[in-house]
């Protein structure tokens, strides 16, 4: 494999007549690394894995996987890179495993090797008890496997899923997620779009934040929730008098707020997993019973929404 | 090899479906034998005899009527069923000849033949024929009982042989044909023969053109969109839709063919000529379903445009009625038509038995056809491609 990043883009620029589609995005991505997309439908995610995949050519900007740059005049780049549409790009006439077969002769498998590496990932998607029948006859989720089967066919060292759930029942997308997530121990880089901040959060190493086709934010999970200030907030219900307890928390150097409710009291704070033994004994000593206690702490959509003022799905 | 790949993929969608099956290969074999049985049976009219009883000198005048050309004599029980038959049209004239015809000959009695006929000019000219064939009798047997009168044979029977052997020795008076100015019909073409080249043309080009809501499909499902994402070149997958389109068109045509021969004896003329055709011809159809298919968005819009062409371009260039019926101004309007030199070249093949050599001229125009329609569908399948 070539040293480096399996893909490099920088300065990605696309403009569909009066209409800038996508703003100078860039990013790197690692092998056995997954890079998650994330922004809101019209956000520019499709644009920008169209152009890296090489059906779309940019106005500006530069894209080179494993060392060999892209364009939509680079055909043979395209050997490196699995593509997975968010539309079931299936043929519904033909079997999964005509489709797998077909597909294999256009990444330019001889014949057996294509047979063979259908089988094989026909195993992979759980399809080879179906493999012989027509795909129209399979349910939404089993087209959504023999979907991204058709982009690991050859495989390939970078993988682009674009929002690969939509539409899928929990059950499949499950299957989906972990599936992706086998990707990684395999060496696969993969880019991966979505707009569910779940799938984002479980799924990706780092995440890009695109919103109207800028990529605004992008790091771990842990370093974009930290540019929110990262405060968790602990709300704890008990009856009682609370005021000697919530004076007696506001004390600590990582409480930043206590304040007593009708029903108990709602702290913000650093580390709050870290810190509830303490909270608790606290409890205790002012002679408080706690009930219950609930822990929310930051994530993906509060960061969208600190830094584009709105919610992921608006 | 990818373009094959995607030529074979699309031949096989299209005859996975059971009903493309049909109109692809029965609904033309059923058309072909429905304008063969309609309109194709007055090639070879039928004349009913009625000749029981009649004697020597009766089977002889069917003999004679037999060995016309052009027509075929069949033999019926009785006058009454004759006219029956020629009534209803099931025979296109008839003629009786009565019971102790050869007797009544002999004994030097006038007889009367009796023809039945139906009141249009095709049963009248079968009526000149077969009274110059009864006349030409009539002047043997004349003959022989002449020579009985003059004493030169000693009964009917000698002079009738001795005016055989004279009609042998004695010059004859022929008529020699000599034709000006052309035929509307070809004189070669059987009874199913124009229905079969007319319908071929017509369900290729009809065929080519709805195989585009096939490439609408595979478009808007974004299957091309996918294949792009392959090391597969814009150019591989456009001649692969063409391949595909292509081989849909040739296998029709070999089964429309072959099947037409064998089961409706239609004559196609020179192989070589026959193939060149098809071949330019689906190269035409192959084209316009592309050009078409990158015209629209959505199979619905597609599918009327598709029908409303192929049958419309097919009206004109004469796969419905042949173009030898339409005016002299509105046979050069059909040659706009690929449709038309076509047929004109399996007239000229089937008709005129014409080689490949023949149609030289009808083959460029296709050619010329095929190169352009060509070029222009991969010029927008391409944009609409990458666009």
């Amino acid at each position: 494999m070539a040293p480096g990043p399996v893909l490099s883009c920088e300065g990605l620029r696309r403009r569909f007549g009066g209409i800038v589609a996508v703003d100078g995005v860039g990013f790197v991505i690692q092998a056995g690394e997954t890079y998650g997309l994330l922004g809101p439908n019209g956000a520019g995610k499709t644009t920008t894995i169209s152009m890296i995949a090489g059906l779309l050519q940019p106005d500006a900007g530069r894209i080179v996987v494993s060392g060999e740059p892209v364009s939509t005049r680079a055909v043979a780049v395209r050997r490196l890179i699995g593509y997975v549409p968010q539309d079931l790009a299936i043929y519904p006439d033909l079997s999964a495993r005509e489709n797998l077969v077909f597909f294999g002769r256009l990444y330019g498998m001889p014949a057996a090797r294509a047979r063979e590496r259908a089988s094989e990932v026909l195993e992979l998607t759980g399809l080879a008890d179906r493999a012989g029948d027509l795909v129209k006859t399979y349910s939404g989720g089993m087209k959504r496997r023999l979907n991204i089967g058709l982009g690991l066919l050859h495989r390939p060292r970078l993988l682009i899923l674009d929002e690969p759930t939509v539409g899928v029942d929990p059950q499949s997308r499950n299957a989906i997620l972990e599936s992706v997530e086998s990707l990684a121990g395999e060496g696969i880089a993969v880019l991966y779009t979505t707009h569910y901040m779940e799938e984002a959060e479980r799924l990706c190493d780092r995440v890009g934040i695109i919103d109207h086709g800028a990529l605004i934010a992008e790091g771990t999970r842990d370093e974009l929730v930290s540019m929110v200030g990262g405060r968790d907030r602990v709300r704890l219900l008990a009856p009682g008098d609370l005021g000697a307890w919530a004076a007696a928390l506001a004390g600590r150097e990582w409480v930043h707020e206590a304040s007593v409710t009708g029903q108990g009291v709602d702290l913000m704070v650093t580390g709050a997993r870290g810190h509830l033994a303490e909270i608790l004994a606290a409890a205790a000593q002012a002679g408080v019973t706690v009930r219950s206690v609930e822990v929310t702490e930051p994530d993906l959509e509060a960061v969208f929404l600190h830094l584009t003022g709105r919610a992921l799905r608006d | 090899m990818k373009a094959l790949s995607i030529g074979l993929v699309n031949l096989r969608r299209a005859f996975r479906q059971r009903s493309n099956v049909f109109f692809v290969f029965v609904f033309p074999m059923l058309l072909i034998l429905v304008l063969g049985v309609t309109f194709g049976g007055a090639a070879t009219p039928r004349v009913g005899v009625v000749s029981a009883g009649s004697g020597p000198l009766g089977t002889a005048l069917v003999r004679q009527l037999e060995g016309l050309p052009h027509l075929k004599v069949v033999a019926v029980g009785g006058p009454a069923a004759l006219v029956t038959d020629v009534a209803r049209g099931n025979l296109g004239a008839g003629l009786v000849i009565p019971r102790g015809y050869s007797e009544a000959i002999r004994g030097g009695r006038a007889v009367a033949l009796r023809y039945v006929q139906r009141p249009d000019p095709s049963s009248r000219q079968l009526g000149q024929a077969i009274q110059g064939v009864v006349a030409a009798q009539a002047a043997v047997l004349g003959a022989a009982r002449f020579a009985v009168a003059q004493h030169a044979a000693p009964g009917f029977q000698a002079g009738l042989a001795a005016a055989r052997r004279a009609e042998a020795l004695v010059p004859a008076v022929t008529v020699r044909p000599a034709s000006a100015g052309t035929v509307p019909f070809a004189q070669r073409v059987g009874e199913f023969d124009e229905g079969a080249w007319t319908e071929l043309v017509l369900f290729l080009f009809l065929t080519a053109m709805t195989g585009a809501v096939g490439q609408i499909e595979v478009r808007r499902l974004g299957l091309s969109r996918r294949m792009l994402a392959t090391p597969t070149p814009p150019s591989a997958v456009i001649a692969g839709e063409a391949l595909g389109r292509f081989l849909v068109a040739i296998i029709q045509a070999a089964v429309i063919i072959t099947g037409s021969a064998l089961l409706f004896g239609v004559g196609w003329g020179s192989p070589p000529g026959v193939a060149a055709v098809v071949i330019v011809f689906s190269l035409v159809a192959a084209g316009a379903g592309i050009l078409v298919g990158t015209l629209f968005r959505n199979e619905q819009q597609a599918i009327g445009v598709c029908l409303l062409l192929g049958l419309g371009l097919g009206a004109l260039g004469g796969c419905m009625v042949p173009l030898e019926l339409f005016s002299p101004a509105m046979r050069a309007v059909a040659h706009v038509t690929p449709q038309a030199w076509a047929n004109d070249a399996f007239a000229r093949l089937v008709g005129d038995g014409a080689t490949i050599a023949g149609i030289a001229p009808q083959l460029a125009v296709l050619a010329g056809y095929a190169a352009a329609v060509l070029a222009l569908a991969s010029w927008r399948l391409r944009r609409v491609l990458t666009a």
